[in-house]
C-alpha cells in the first residue's frame, strides 16, 4: 500500500506539469490581455501606457517564453506576482484559503450528515411518502441553479424573516464564533445542496442493493435486530461506493465555491478567481488553477485509498 | 460608523496607478483639485485654481505658460509630516516617468518644469497651452514615503498599495484592509479643514460583488449605501429608510459607425445614409423600456451636468418613414428578403458586442430590430470582454455600442480628431479637427465654452456617432446619511466625504 501511494504521488508530478501546460495555453488563448481592465474603464488611456504596462508584466513576450519563465519560478516555489495587486500570488492564496476551506468543510459535513439521514431513511422505507418526497426533492436539488437558490434563501432568511445576514463573514460585527456561524449558514446550505441531493441518491441505491444481499438475509436469520442489520451489515457495505464519490466530489466543492462565494460576498479563493479571470491576472489565475488541480489529483488518490481501506477485497499492488 | 457596500474589491490603494476607477481612495488622499457634483473642478489642497484672471496663469513670449498654484497652509500628512510644494513636484516627476503607467500620463507631459519657490507655492512651466490643466493632480503622493524610489518601485510598493504605509491628507486615515472583505478608514482628528470635520468616526467599504446580493443586503438593512442596477430602481423606491439617487454619470453611451472595413465604407460613406440610420433608432423607447426611464437622452458627448454642455445641439429624432425615404433616395432599394441593396451589395453589417454587457447588448438588440424595420440587416459578433476590448481598440469593426467615461474636463479631441488616441472609427474632418484642437488651447471658460459649443454642433452634423444616453449610476442611500452629493465623474461620489454626516 505504501509503495502504491508513493508511486501515485510520483505520477502526480508529470501529470501536474502537463496540466500547467494546458492551463497556461488555455488562459493565454483567450483573447485580450491584462490591459483590458485599464481600457475597459472607458477612460482615455494613453496608448504608450498600455505598451509599457504589457512590457512590465512580460505579456509582450511569446507564450512559450512566458510559460518557461513561469514554470521555472514555480518549480522553485515562486508563483509570481499578481498583475493587479502587485502582491505575491502565494501570499494572496494563503490569505484567502482558510475562508474557502471553512466553507467547503462546513458544506461537506452538512451534506454528509443530511445525505446519510435522507439516504438511509429512504432506502429503509422504500416507496414510503418520505422516500417519494426525498426523491423529488433530490432531483429539484440537483437541477436548481445555485445562484437562484442562494437568492431565494437570502430573500427568505435575510429580508422576510430577518434571521440571518446575507453577505460577509461577520468579522465586523464584534466577532465571536456564534456571530460568525450565522454568516456561514446560508452559503453552506447553498454549497451543500447538490451534494445532499446527489449523495443521498447514491446511498439510497447502494443501501437498497446491499439490503437485498445474501449476507443480510443471513444476518436477519441469525436473529439480529433490524438496527444492527441495517447499521452494521447494510450501511457499512453500502457506504463504500458513496464514500469514494464523496472524496471525488471534494474537488467539485472547490469549484462550487466560486459561485457561492460571489453570491454571499465570502472572502475566499473562488471570488478571487472570478476577479482574476476578468482582470486577466495570469499569475493569480495560474496559482489558483494549480491549487485546484492539486486538489483534484489528491482527492482522487484519497478516494482510491479510502476505497481500499473500506473494502478488504480491494488491494493495490 | 458608516457602512457602504462596494461593488468589487479594488486592486491597489495608490489612486494614480490603480487600474480601476478610484473613489474609496479619495476618503484618504487628496490632490490639488477634485470634481464636484456639477462636473466642475474645485480646489482642495490648492487655495484656488489658477487662471489668467486671478493672475495664476501667465503666457510667456516663447509660447510657454507659467502656472502658479498657492497651496493650503497647515496641511499635514496622516503621519504628522507637513504637506509641501515638494510633494506636488514629486508627484509630477513620478507620473511622467514612463514606468509609472499612470493612464493619463501624457497629459502631464506638457509640464516641463516644476519649481518650489517656497513650501506653499508650486510653479509649473508648460510647453504650450493646455485647456485641461485644472483636471490634473487629483492626487498628490507623499514624497517622504515614496521619494527616493524609482517609478517602478513605487508602482510595486506594497506597503503603500495595501495601506499600511498609506498616508494622505484626507479626512480619513487608513485603518485596515481585510482581504476579500472590506477596507476600513477612521477619522483624521488632525484634518486641515478644522477639528469639527469629518463628522463620521469610521467608514467601512464591504466588498459585495453580486448585484442581487448587494440589493438584498440593503433591503435587509446591512449597509447604508450601495450602487444598484437601473432595473432595481423601481423596487428600491418603495423601500423605507432609503432614498434613490440617479447619478447621471459622464459615461456616454453611443452607437459608433466605423469606416475601417471595406463593407463599412461601402455602406456608411454617405452622410445622408448615416443620418437615415440614426433616424430609424427610437432612443426614447430604449431609455423608457430598457432603462425604466432612469436615464437622460444624450445629444452630445458632454453631459448635461457639465457647464460645457451645449443645449442647442439638435436631438436626433425618431422618424422611420423619413429614414426609409432617405435610404430610397440614396439608391438603397428594398430587396425580396426585405433588406435593402445597391449595386449588388446588401445593406448588412456586423455590430460588435461584449459578452456579459447585458445593458449594451439589449440596446444593440433594439437597434437591430429597429434598423431591420427600415430594411437594414445587423448581424452580431459577440466577444468576451477582454477580447472585445482588443478588437474594439484595433478599429477593425463596423459598428459598436459602447461608452466613454469622460472626466469633468470637456475635451473630446482624443475621441474624434484624425490622430486622436481614442479615435477608433476612422472619423477625420480637418475643419472639425482644427476646432477641437483650438478648444483645447483656451484657458478661460467663455472662449473654451464657445469653441466646444461649435464642436458639439459639428459632431452632430457628422452623424458618425449616435448619442444614446448618459449611463445612470443609481445609488441607494440610507436617509440617515446627510451631505451625499453623488457625482458622475470618474472621481465618483465620495468627493465630499468630509461633509457627510450620519444621523
Amino acid at each position: 500500500m505504501t509503495a502504491y501511494i508513493l508511486r501515485r504521488v510520483l505520477q502526480m508530478v508529470p501529470l501536474l506539469l502537463g496540466i500547467t501546460v494546458i492551463l497556461f495555453a488555455v488562459i493565454q488563448a483567450a483573447p485580450g490581455g491584462p490591459e483590458g481592465a485599464l481600457l475597459e474603464s472607458g477612460r482615455f488611456i494613453d496608448p504608450s501606457v498600455v505598451e509599457a504596462y504589457r512590457a512590465r508584466l512580460g505579456v509582450d513576450q511569446p507564450v512559450p517564453v512566458q510559460y518557461v519563465r513561469w514554470i521555472g519560478a514555480a518549480l522553485r516555489g515562486d508563483l509570481g506576482v499578481s498583475f493587479s495587486t502587485t502582491r505575491p500570488v502565494t501570499e494572496m492564496i494563503i490569505e484567502r484559503l482558510p475562508a474557502t476551506l471553512e466553507l467547503m468543510g462546513s458544506a461537506f459535513v452538512l451534506a454528509a450528515i443530511l445525505a446519510f439521514l435522507i439516504g438511509t431513511l429512504s432506502a429503509v422505507r422504500q416507496y414510503s411518502w418520505f422516500d417519494h418526497l426525498s426523491t423529488s426533492a433530490s432531483f429539484l436539488g440537483i437541477a436548481m441553479p445555485v445562484f437562484w437558490f442562494g437568492l431565494i434563501l437570502q430573500l427568505v432568511f435575510g429580508v422576510w424573516l430577518g434571521w440571518l445576514p446575507v453577505a460577509g463573514t461577520g468579522s465586523l460585527s464584534g466577532g465571536g464564533l456564534l456571530n460568525h456561524l450565522q454568516y456561514l449558514v446560508l452559503p453552506s446550505i447553498v454549497l451543500s445542496l447538490r451534494y445532499v441531493a446527489g449523495w443521498s441518491r447514491y446511498l439510497r441505491g447502494s443501501l437498497l442493493g446491499a439490503l437485498r444481499a445474501d449476507y443480510i438475509r443471513t444476518a436477519r436469520a441469525k436473529g439480529l435486530s433490524e438496527g444492527a442489520v441495517v447499521g452494521v451489515h447494510g450501511l457499512r457495505n453500502a457506504l463504500i461506493p458513496v464514500v469514494s464519490i464523496m472524496a471525488l466530489n471534494l474537488a467539485g466543492l472547490f469549484g462550487g465555491a466560486v459561485i457561492t462565494e460571489t453570491i454571499f460576498a465570502w472572502p475566499g479563493i473562488g471570488r478571487m478567481f472570478v476577479q482574476a479571470m476578468f482582470a486577466r491576472d495570469y499569475p493569480l489565475l495560474m496559482g489558483i488553477l494549480l491549487l485546484g488541480s492539486v486538489m483534484v489529483v489528491v482527492f482522487n488518490l484519497v478516494a482510491d485509498i479510502v476505497y481500499a481501506a473500506l473494502d478488504p477485497r480491494i488491494r493495490y499492488e | 460608523m458608516l457602512h457602504l457596500a462596494y461593488d468589487r474589491e479594488i486592486d491597489v490603494l495608490n489612486a494614480l496607478t490603480s487600474q480601476n476607477l478610484v473613489d474609496i481612495q479619495f476618503s484618504m488622499v487628496e490632490g490639488l483639485v477634485t470634481t464636484n457634483d456639477e462636473n466642475t473642478y474645485i480646489p482642495v489642497l490648492a487655495k484656488e485654481i489658477p487662471t489668467e484672471e486671478n493672475g495664476g496663469v501667465e503666457r510667456n513670449a516663447d509660447g510657454t505658460v507659467t502656472m502658479t498654484w498657492d497651496l493650503q497652509e497647515g496641511v499635514r500628512w496622516h503621519d504628522g509630516e507637513a504637506f509641501t510644494s515638494e510633494d506636488v513636484c514629486f508627484t509630477w516627476s513620478f507620473v511622467i516617468s514612463p514606468a509609472s503607467q499612470v493612464y493619463n500620463r501624457h497629459e502631464y507631459e506638457g509640464i516641463v518644469a516644476c519649481d518650489t519657490p517656497d513650501e506653499h507655492t508650486v510653479v509649473f512651466t508648460w510647453d504650450g497651452v493646455y485647456g485641461y490643466y485644472p483636471g490634473l493632480f487629483e492626487v498628490v503622493l507623499p514624497e517622504h514615503i515614496l521619494g527616493g524610489k524609482t517609478a517602478e518601485e513605487v508602482v510595486n510598493y506594497t506597503p503603500y498599495n495595501r495601506g499600511t504605509e498609506l498616508v494622505g491628507t484626507g479626512p480619513f486615515r487608513f485603518a485596515e484592509w481585510r482581504a476579500g472583505e472590506y477596507i476600513r478608514v477612521v477619522r483624521n482628528d488632525d484634518y486641515w479643514r478644522g477639528p469639527e470635520v469629518p463628522a463620521i468616526d469610521e467608514i467601512i467599504w464591504s466588498f459585495v460583488p453580486d448585484n442581487n446580493t448587494r440589493f438584498t443586503a440593503m433591503k435587509a438593512g446591512q449597509y447604508h449605501w450601495a450602487r444598484i442596477q437601473p432595473t432595481q430602481v423601481e423596487e428600491a423606491r418603495q423601500l423605507d429608510g432609503y432614498e434613490v439617487f440617479l447619478v447621471s454619470s459622464n459615461s456616454f453611451m453611443h452607437l459608433d459607425l466605423s469606416l475601417n472595413t471595406e463593407n463599412a465604407r461601402a455602406l456608411f460613406s454617405d452622410a445622408a445614409v448615416r443620418e437615415a440610420m440614426f433616424m430609424a433608432v427610437d432612443r426614447q423607447a430604449i431609455a423608457d423600456q430598457l432603462l425604466q426611464g432612469t436615464v437622460r437622452l444624450a445629444d452630445s458627448p458632454i453631459n448635461h451636468t457639465s457647464p460645457f454642455h451645449n443645449a442647442d445641439v439638435p436631438s436626433p429624432q425618431f422618424d422611420p418613414d423619413g429614414a426609409r425615404e432617405m435610404l430610397d433616395r440614396a439608391g438603397w432599394v428594398v430587396g425580396p428578403d426585405g433588406i435593402r441593396t445597391r449595386d449588388g451589395r446588401r445593406f448588412s453589417f456586423t455590430l460588435l458586442n461584449r459578452a456579459g454587457a447585458s445593458d449594451r447588448i439589449a440596446v444593440a438588440q433594439v437597434i437591430q430590430a429597429q434598423l431591420k424595420d427600415v430594411g437594414i440587416e445587423v448581424r452580431f459578433s459577440t466577444l468576451e470582454s477582454a477580447a472585445w476590448t482588443q478588437k474594439w481598440r484595433s478599429g477593425d469593426w463596423e459598428a459598436v455600442v459602447s461608452a466613454w467615461f469622460l472626466p469633468a474636463d470637456p475635451s473630446v479631441t482624443g475621441l474624434y480628431a484624425c490622430d486622436g488616441s481614442n479615435n477608433m472609427t476612422g472619423l477625420c474632418n480637418e475643419e472639425l479637427d482644427e476646432l477641437m484642437k483650438e478648444s483645447d488651447r483656451f484657458l478661460d471658460f467663455e472662449s473654451r465654452k464657445a469653441a466646444l459649443d461649435e464642436v458639439q454642433l459639428r459632431l452632430a452634423d457628422e452623424h458618425r456617432s449616435l448619442p444614446l444616453y448618459f449611463n445612470v449610476v443609481p445609488e441607494l442611500v440610507s436617509d440617515r446619511i446627510e451631505g451625499h452629493r453623488g457625482s458622475g465623474t470618474n472621481f465618483g461620489s465620495f468627493w465630499n466625504l468630509w461633509e457627510w454626516r450620519l444621523r
